[in-house]
């Protein structure tokens, strides 16, 4: 091949790589980077969405968010729906994963898919469901009502509210992640398993010192994923609670729409987002890290 | 000689399936109470006569205006969905392809810029999306491609294309094939898997969204089944049989398509790990 061919060839393939890749760099530039300036420049107005006149104001809207109660609420909410969350979705998991891996080969993908189903279900169906499920002459209320003279309002109790959001949830991810977790214990080679039995290794000691350690990668996966997935929720509160009562279930997403959406403080809404932004890469960084110690200290 | 199976497993079996049972319980009463004549409707989990009345409420009946509403909004859920699976698809095979087996100059530059994005919560975007997108409120356009390309499905190609040996794409190129071809001959059939799991994912996602829906169609002849659902139905309701049957058709659609694919599905979820 003669090097004139050669570099006429290259630039094409530039020219080519450039084109493959032209609707992913338009998206970004008109999806992603025009409106990440932009929300910079509106977390520093008075703006109300509608009106042409915008006010500017400075850090006003980041000083504004220490002292707002809807703002700290939905801080700390995240922390409460990431604890119980990850680790309920963690155990549930590692209980489904372990159980389908102890299922004869035939039927085992099988019934992996079926565990996955509550993933496929919409968060607005569970909410209707639900919110009608427990509304006041829903049958279950009534019952409790003429059987036991109960009158229970379980959705305007915080710690019920919650409970039901997060129960919710799990209920939903739990088969997701066992896929994960049931890749990584399949995923064990062999050997491991044989030398196992030999040194008479089998159960929950087996789990603890062999098994776990062993997957610590797919579990940070999976703890990465969920604590993402915590600080995303929107549609139950938003459908179960509207994050009542006294603000028990807000989150932050909840927040960011309704200053923007409803309230119509939408500079300010742009500045909570950052402060999420901010609290949520600070997070899933701390998760990472420690997580990376855990794996180095009990890690293969 | 067939094998026995130990008791062991027997009992695995056993405890499996009832914990299966208690997790797709909540179907098994949408589903028949949805088929529950009215009258009966959450006040037994299983009847011998059944009826599609609640269906057929959904067929006929809609607000004043809004006959068909919710066929329409069965439709419109169609309607974005698929292009936007389509699109995340056809874009993250692109991408992945020439991030991984092409050269060419800037390449690092568009990698980093994915990595940027991957990582970045979407929510910081809602309102300069929401201005940008305003003046095509009510449209199949300002519905989809805000929300069109999926930076986690790109990485699912280049992840993918990277297990692949280069020798597969060159000895095409060597052959004469053109680049296009490549893709279209090559590179598609062999990420069948992946491409699986983006389309199926993707579709999902976009199914189930409901802020930015809510946000950009306020009109409810442009409304997602999603977003309807939400709106119609409120717990003071005396006859709950219609919310039922219209989740039911929300649910539905997703886990055929999920069931269908189920093989493709879980050589994708394997690789997801790898």
């Amino acid at each position: 091949m003669n090097p004139k061919k050669t570099k006429k060839h290259n630039s094409f393939r530039s020219v080519f790589g450039w084109l493959l890749n032209t609707p992913y760099l338009i998206y970004s530039l008109i999806f992603f980077l025009i409106p990440l300036v932009w929300a910079v420049w509106l977390s520093t107005m008075d703006w109300n969405l509608m009106s042409k006149e915008k006010k500017f104001i400075g850090f006003d809207n980041f000083i504004r968010l220490f002292k707002d109660d809807k703002i700290r609420a939905s801080f700390v909410n995240s922390y409460r729906y990431l604890v119980p969350i990850v680790l309920l979705c963690f155990l549930f998991g590692l209980l489904i994963a372990t159980l389908v891996h102890h299922l004869p080969d035939k039927i085992k993908g099988f019934t992996a898919v079926l565990f996955f189903i509550p993933y496929l279900t919409s968060g607005v169906a569970t909410s209707v469901i639900v919110k009608y499920f427990f509304s006041y002459n829903s049958v279950f209320n009534r019952f409790l009502r003429d059987t036991f003279d109960l009158d229970i309002k379980w959705l305007q109790n915080e710690t019920v509210a919650f409970a039901v959001i997060v129960g919710i949830i799990v209920w939903k991810m739990s088969g997701y992640y066992a896929l994960f977790i049931l890749s990584g214990i399949e995923g064990i080679p062999e050997e491991v398993n044989e030398a196992s039995k030999l040194d008479g290794s089998t159960g929950f000691h087996k789990l603890i010192h062999i098994t776990l350690p062993m997957i610590t990668p797919t579990l940070t996966t999976v703890i990465v994923l969920a604590a993402g997935l915590a600080f995303g929720i929107f549609t139950e509160p938003y459908l179960l609670t509207g994050g009542g009562p006294n603000l028990a279930t807000t989150t932050w997403q909840l927040e960011i729409y309704n200053t923007s959406f409803t309230r119509f403080q939408s500079g300010y809404g742009a500045a909570i987002a950052i402060a999420n932004a901010v609290q949520i890469f600070i997070t899933i960084r701390l998760i990472s890290f420690l997580m990376n110690k855990l794996n180095k200290r009990f890690g293969w | 000689m067939k094998k026995r199976l130990s008791l062991k497993t027997v009992i695995v079996i056993i405890v499996t399936y009832a914990l299966l049972a208690v997790s797709l319980f909540p179907y098994y009463y949408m589903i028949t109470q949805s088929l529950m004549p009215w009258d009966q409707v959450d006040k037994k989990i299983f009847s011998r006569e059944l009826t599609l009345r609640s269906y057929d409420y959904l067929l006929h009946t809609g607000g004043a205006s809004n006959s068909l509403m919710w066929v329409k909004a069965l439709l419109n859920s169609f309607l974005v969905s698929f292009p936007t699976a389509v699109i995340s698809v056809v874009v993250g095979l692109f991408v992945g392809y020439s991030m991984t087996k092409l050269k060419f100059k800037g390449k690092g530059f568009i990698y980093n810029s994915l990595l940027f994005q991957m990582f970045f919560p979407v929510i910081i975007l809602l309102v300069p999306r929401f201005m940008l997108m305003k003046s095509l409120s009510n449209s199949y356009t300002g519905m989809i491609l805000p929300m069109a390309i999926s930076i986690w499905a790109i990485f699912m190609y280049i992840n993918y294309f990277k297990t692949l040996p280069n020798a597969l794409f060159e000895a095409a190129r060597m052959d004469g094939a053109g680049d296009f071809t490549i893709i279209r001959k090559i590179a598609f059939p062999v990420t069948k898997s992946v491409s699986t799991i983006v389309f199926l994912s993707t579709f999902m996602g976009r199914w189930t969204e409901l802020m930015w829906d809510m946000l950009i169609s306020p009109d409810i002849q442009m409304q997602t089944l999603n977003v309807l659902i939400s709106t119609q139905f409120k717990p003071m309701g005396n006859f709950p049989g219609p919310m039922y049957a219209a989740s039911v058709i929300l649910t539905t659609p997703i886990i055929i398509l999920f069931l269908c694919f189920s093989k493709h599905f879980k050589d994708g979820i394997s690789f997801m790990l790898k």
